[in-house]
């Protein structure tokens, strides 16, 4: 894609290449990207709350190209975990030795990666979502697992993800018990998933759920899978706050 | 001509038996022995300290350090052939003068060597000292004493014994920390509306408020003037300082924004009949 047209409005997520301006509308979110100078570029984004992020893009080639794309649900507010807490509106009830495959709303966040020589960086990210982009605990308090929570409606098929604000991802689950099983939570870890666009959808590498007993324990057994698919695999970006000591003062 | 020499140093006794030649060789021992301490802690700092935690490796490089110290100034005693036991009685007896005086400094010495057996805090985690102005990010446990990073970013030394005699609360040991404020609505307002208004307020505006456990809500007291709520949220760890501060604020105006009453202390004067 490419784009000189400053009425232009973004819909879809992909690779665009910039000459002079461009526009996106997000939900919430406004992004302007405009050249300021032979070789620079500005980038500001703004947010429902009129908060607004500046940055100055210098490079070396005469277009700037960015992609756009869905990543994992990790940084905001703050980087604080790896696993994700999907509560399913509907529980799903499994008799015993039976198998279901459900797709359910996954958490996203959005990624703006700058793209040259092949290597895409990450220029910014945020979620178009703030309101339901919240932490929770599974276990207890001492013992617990922090993880970043999403109320999660099962839905029909890989396109029926909300653009911009959640996923579509799979799970086949499978009960090996001797009696049945309700479902209402599925916990994990997402940096083992990829996630995937196509126009303004996303989709996440599927999951396996298996309930199986293990000498006298009852446990479930969870898998990531990676998804065959002629989707565009997104970058990965996960905000890390090393400590820096600056000799020069440079941030 | 350097052999002669050394026979002339040999030739000169200081005190019984101790010549001029044995402190020379002495001291030579004790400066390879400095030499190879200070080597192999700097390898050990450079090669091994990375792969232990920060505290471990510390104290084991000091332990390398003075452990050769003290080996090579044993070599230095038993080659030098000197009777140290006229030494040792007068020692005894300026020990025991010495450890009276040193009490505090033995006790801290022994508070660290326990506080580095026991560990019931690590480098880099954030403590309180219940009853003390200590509270703040623990920076190292060293041999007499702990140093403390206050929140405000000043540091502060506690001896070990202090410290290992204290209770010691430590804000980073789980994945999660509650905080907890207190509001007042007037009497006549609905108490579940009140609570209503507040837990939204507190899921828009409150990024950090874990989602579950749920925000928690008690009546603290009917107290003279108001219905106090007491009002409990769940945090990650690393995070008070986005919620404890402005728990209290989000709370007054999300009751502001309903047009819910936070009295003012008030009293009800009955006038008797005449």
């Amino acid at each position: 894609m490419s784009s000189d047209n400053s009425e232009s409005t973004l819909s879809d997520y992909g690779i665009y290449k910039i000459s002079e301006k461009h526009e996106f509308t997000l939900p919430d979110i406004e992004i302007k990207i405009e050249r300021i100078g032979e070789h620079v570029f500005s980038y500001i984004r703004k947010d429902a709350e009129d908060n607004i992020l500046k940055k100055i893009i210098p490079i070396t080639s005469s277009d700037l190209t960015i992609e756009l794309c869905p990543i994992r649900p990790l940084n905001y507010p703050a980087h604080r975990t790896n696993h994700v807490y999907l509560d399913f509106e509907s529980p799903i009830f499994l008799s015993k030795d039976s198998a279901a495959t459900v797709f359910v709303r996954c958490p996203i966040e959005v990624g703006i990666f700058l793209v040259h020589d092949g290597h895409k960086d990450s220029l910014d990210w945020f979620t178009c979502d703030p309101l339901n982009s919240r932490f929770c605990l599974y276990g207890t308090p001492e013992s617990g697992t922090l993880c970043k929570y999403m109320n999660s409606e099962i839905v029909e098929s890989y396109d029926d993800s909300i653009p911009f604000q959640n996923a579509v991802l799979k799970i086949d689950i499978k009960n090996e018990l001797s009696r049945g099983v309700t479902v209402s939570k599925i916990v994990f870890p997402i940096t083992g998933n990829s996630i995937y666009y196509k126009n303004s959808k996303a989709i996440v590498d599927s999951l396996t759920a298996t309930f199986k007993k293990k000498l006298t324990l009852e446990i479930i057994d969870v898998d990531s899978i990676m998804i065959q698919t002629d989707w565009i695999k997104s970058p990965t970006y996960e905000q890390s706050e090393s400590i820096k000591h600056m000799d020069m003062g440079v941030d | 001509m350097a052999f002669e020499f050394l026979q002339s140093l040999a030739d000169i006794e200081i005190t019984g038996g101790l010549t001029l030649l044995s402190l020379f060789i002495g001291g030579i021992i004790m400066g390879v022995g400095i030499i190879i301490a200070r080597t192999i802690r700097l390898l050990f700092t450079k090669y091994y300290a990375p792969k232990l935690p920060q505290d471990t490796a510390k104290n084991f490089g000091k332990l390398i350090y003075f452990g050769i110290i003290i080996l090579s100034f044993l070599v230095f005693t038993s080659t030098t052939g000197v009777d140290f036991s006229g030494l040792l009685v007068a020692g005894g007896i300026f020990g025991v003068i010495i450890g009276f005086a040193t009490q505090s400094v033995v006790s801290n010495l022994i508070s660290g060597i326990f506080l580095m057996i026991e560990k019931p805090v690590k480098q880099g985690d954030k403590i309180e000292i219940p009853g003390s102005d200590v509270t703040g990010t623990l920076l190292d446990i060293s041999t007499f004493s702990v140093r403390v990073r206050r929140f405000d970013g000043t540091i502060i030394r506690v001896p070990n014994e202090s410290f290992f005699t204290s209770n010691i609360r430590s804000l980073s040991s789980t994945p999660v920390r509650r905080s907890e404020a207190i509001v007042g609505i007037a009497y006549k307002e609905d108490i579940d509306g009140a609570i209503s208004v507040i837990e939204k307020q507190i899921r828009k505006s409150m990024a950090f408020v874990l989602t579950l456990p749920k925000p928690e809500f008690r009546i603290s007291a009917l107290a003279d003037s108001s219905v106090n709520i007491e009002i409990l949220v769940w945090h990650p760890r690393d995070d008070w300082d986005q919620v404890g501060p402005t728990l209290l604020k989000v709370a007054k105006n999300a009751l502001d924004g309903a047009g819910i009453e936070i009295p003012f202390p008030q009293r009800v004067i009955w006038q008797a009949k005449e």
